[in-house]
């Protein structure tokens, strides 16, 4: 058994009210592993902080071992690295650019040289911002370095010559456009280093809540929100997005690439469906759904991106007996498949029917754990949900 | 949500572009129609692409965008000025036009669509005034009020365009340009994701999608379309002013869209086809004093659209069931019985 998800001393706060507070938790692999407690126990703020949606105060979460907490501070980070390559972006490409084709007729004056320390002095300022040595980051606040320090001796040499840099003799035309086509390479890449994915690597894992998906996370949600506009079969299909690949170009195109694609989220998305036994209802709209259909679909839509770990926030809620019992069925069922399961749930007959393992909390913190039969006789599980007197007796 | 009737409903899509495009629209060059006549109809053509353009960013994507005009702004004096300055033809300029306009929708859209609701509306409805600002007082570039006359007619193959139904021959190619794109976007992952996004936030990211990329690609795309609507306008009225991008005409296509149908093609399409003509009509209709009320008939319209279909003349849930149907039928010839 492999650990897929651990939860080390995780803290959540809003403003003065602690959520959750040193919340630990382990999932391993193949389990179902339940979370129960009290309405308010902070229950829901720990799916959202494990999808990414909100920002934990304190703690680690790790997914296969790597490290997926959201943090306010490494957002920082990441706009700091995106700001240094804006400006590289900018220096490198659409200054020299800008100079020559609007200003043509004047040389490079002693201004662009100011520009040039402009753009160098932020860059520092960013590069220092990083704190991490970044090959790329020094490497191209060196060129810019070189590019000045030219322009500072050219000016020292002569200093009559009107600012320019080699006499008269060259315009900027000369200087600027070679300039600019050497630089727009440069510019493709970090362009393409901002928007594309693999590159983004670049910036370690990016955390976020499609991330997540992408990680291998997906959840269902308490109130159900599902696209009730949309087809129940695109709504499926909706939830592989992380697994296809066609982009713009694609879409409009439409690729040979991008029609097998579709073609096998179709069929997928119709098995997705016929695993939750929804297939009849493939074409309706998702908002003609019943209840509990709805949820079922939610469920499907979550299998859709193929996650290692799905995560049901009362699955069976609103349900009757017969349907709860449908809903235990179908979760053995995602367990079979191999995807680990992290469920919370009210319903305490569901519960002990399917985990193997059950955390409680109460007004955030963990307040036992165990298997289901230790946690019924749990004195301080009693005590959350009943009161002191019958945890005595 | 009611179940709705499969039988009552048809792929409104492929039927409107079927009456428009062999039916209706070809054909009326070929009367005794008169010019003015033409030029109502290139008019709710290109009003047809704008609204097509409009439609990606609160149509699929469920963003309230009042800015649209200033990338149909940018495109005609991209297109202007390129032309005055350049003399290049319209087959390079048009896709200049559009690029601009993504670059701007980029710029515009990367650090703005982290707003949500009512904040990102006011971002977009700033920047239209910005950008009729910036027409209006950089004198060395736009010459401001005083307009761009001037502009020469494009020429296709070495033949200058000088009729009024050879530019509405040009029109109606972009919009099949514009119409391909569209559903072809809409009917993509991209588009899925659009949807996505304008249903529920929430669960799009947790299915996975990233918003602010989809959000700014869905911006880009529909920036590019008016820029390209604005690349044709100027090479067709041949004279802009940085008046005719003020932010009404913004509102005017949001009321299109929402007349039509707001995330449904066809009805965008229909909405504009009905609406941009009726200016016209009124014009006659109504008398002398009165014709610069016609906009209260707009208003009057879009009221009782309100009360009697709020969800537009062709609404969008019912163009995905359609399309679903349609899925369905495909689904089911393909594996040779019925799926479902």
């Amino acid at each position: 058994m492999d650990l897929l998800l651990k939860i080390k001393g995780l803290s959540k706060a809003f403003g003065g009210l602690t959520a959750l507070q040193d919340i630990n938790l382990q999932v391993e692999s193949g389990d179902i592993v339940g979370i129960i407690g009290p309405n308010g126990a902070g229950k829901t703020t720990l799916f959202n902080c494990i999808t990414s949606l909100y920002h934990p105060s304190e703690g680690e979460i790790q997914f296969q071992g790597i490290p997926i907490t959201a943090r306010k501070s490494k957002k920082k980070e990441a706009l700091i690295r995106r700001l240094t390559m804006l400006f590289f972006f900018l220096g490198l490409c659409w200054v020299p650019l800008f100079w020559s084709v609007f200003l043509p007729q004047t040389d490079y004056p002693f201004e662009m040289f100011l520009v040039g320390l402009f753009i160098l002095a932020i860059q520092v300022f960013l590069v220092i911002g990083l704190r991490k040595f970044e090959i790329w980051a020094w490497g191209l606040t060196l060129v810019f370095l070189l590019n000045d320090l030219i322009f500072a001796f050219w000016w020292l040499k002569y200093p009559h010559e009107n600012m320019s840099l080699i006499g008269t003799e060259i315009p900027a035309n000369f200087l600027g456009i070679p300039w600019s086509i050497a630089a727009l390479p440069f510019s493709a890449y970090f362009l393409w280093q901002l928007l594309h994915k693999p590159v983004r690597r670049l910036f370690g894992f990016r955390v976020g809540p499609d991330a997540i998906c992408r990680a291998g996370i997906s959840r269902t949600f308490q109130n159900i929100r599902l696209f009730f506009n949309l087809s129940v079969l695109d709504n499926v299909k909706t939830g592989f997005h992380v697994r296809l690949k066609t982009g713009v170009l694609g879409a409009l195109l439409r690729t040979r690439f991008q029609r097998e694609e579709e073609i096998l989220a179709e069929k997928e998305a119709l098995n997705c469906l016929r695993f939750v036994g929804l297939e009849q209802k493939a074409f309706h709209m998702a908002g003609a759904l019943a209840y509990g259909e709805q949820r079922r679909l939610e469920i499907a839509r979550a299998l859709a991106s193929e996650p290692r770990l799905i995560l049901l926030d009362e699955p069976a809620a609103g349900m009757n007996p017969k349907e709860s019992a449908h809903m235990t069925e179908l979760i053995l069922k995602i367990r079979e498949n191999g995807i680990s399961v992290l469920i919370i749930e009210h319903d305490m007959k569901v519960m002990m029917n399917l985990a193997d393992r059950i955390y409680v909390l109460d007004y955030g913190k963990l307040i036992s754990e165990g298997s289901p039969e230790e946690i019924r006789s749990d004195p301080k599980v009693i005590e959350a949900y009943l009161g002191k007197a019958h945890a005595a007796c | 949500m009611t179940a709705l009737n499969p039988a009552k409903l048809r792929n409104h899509t492929l039927i409107s572009c079927l009456i428009l495009f062999i039916v209706l629209l070809p054909w009326i060059p070929l009367g005794h129609s008169s010019n003015y006549l033409l030029r109502i109809l290139t008019t709710a053509i290109l009003y047809m692409i704008l609204a097509l353009g409009l439609n990606i960013v609160p149509g699929f994507t469920g963003l309230l965008d009042l800015g649209y005009v200033g990338f149909y702004g940018i495109g005609a004096y991209t297109s202007a000025l390129l032309t005055i300055h350049y003399d290049l033809s319209l087959w390079v300029i048009l896709p200049l036009a559009a690029l601009n306009g993504a670059l701007w929708g980029v710029l515009l859209g990367l650090p703005t669509l982290r707003l949500t609701g009512d904040y990102f509306a006011i971002v977009t409805f700033g920047f239209s005034e910005l950008v009729v600002l910036v027409l209006r007082n950089e004198l060395w570039l736009t010459r401001g009020p005083m307009g761009l006359p001037g502009i020469p007619a494009p020429s296709i193959f070495g033949h200058t365009l000088v009729h009024e139904w050879e530019f509405y021959y040009l029109i109606l190619f972009l919009l099949l340009i514009v119409l391909f794109a569209v559903t072809r976007l809409e009917d993509s992952r991209l588009g899925r994701a659009w949807f996505a996004i304008r249903e529920d936030e929430i669960a799009a990211q947790c299915c996975g999608i990233n918003l602010i990329r989809y959000k700014v690609t869905a911006f880009a795309i529909s920036a590019s379309i008016g820029a390209m609507g604005g690349a044709f306008y100027a090479r067709w009225f041949l004279f802009i002013h940085p008046d005719m991008f003020k932010f009404w005409e913004s509102i005017l296509i949001l009321c299109l869209i929402v007349f039509g149908g707001m995330g449904s093609i066809a009805g965008t399409m229909l909405g504009a086809l009905i609406l941009i003509p009726l200016s016209e009509i009124l014009r006659i209709v109504l008398p002398q004093e009165l014709f610069n009320a016609r906009y209260l008939v707009y208003g009057f319209i879009l009221v009782l659209m309100m009360r009697l279909r709020p969800e537009g003349l062709i609404p969008f849930e019912r163009s995905r069931a359609a399309k679903a149907l349609k899925t369905k039928k495909r689904i089911g010839s393909a594996t040779g019985k019925e799926a479902v």
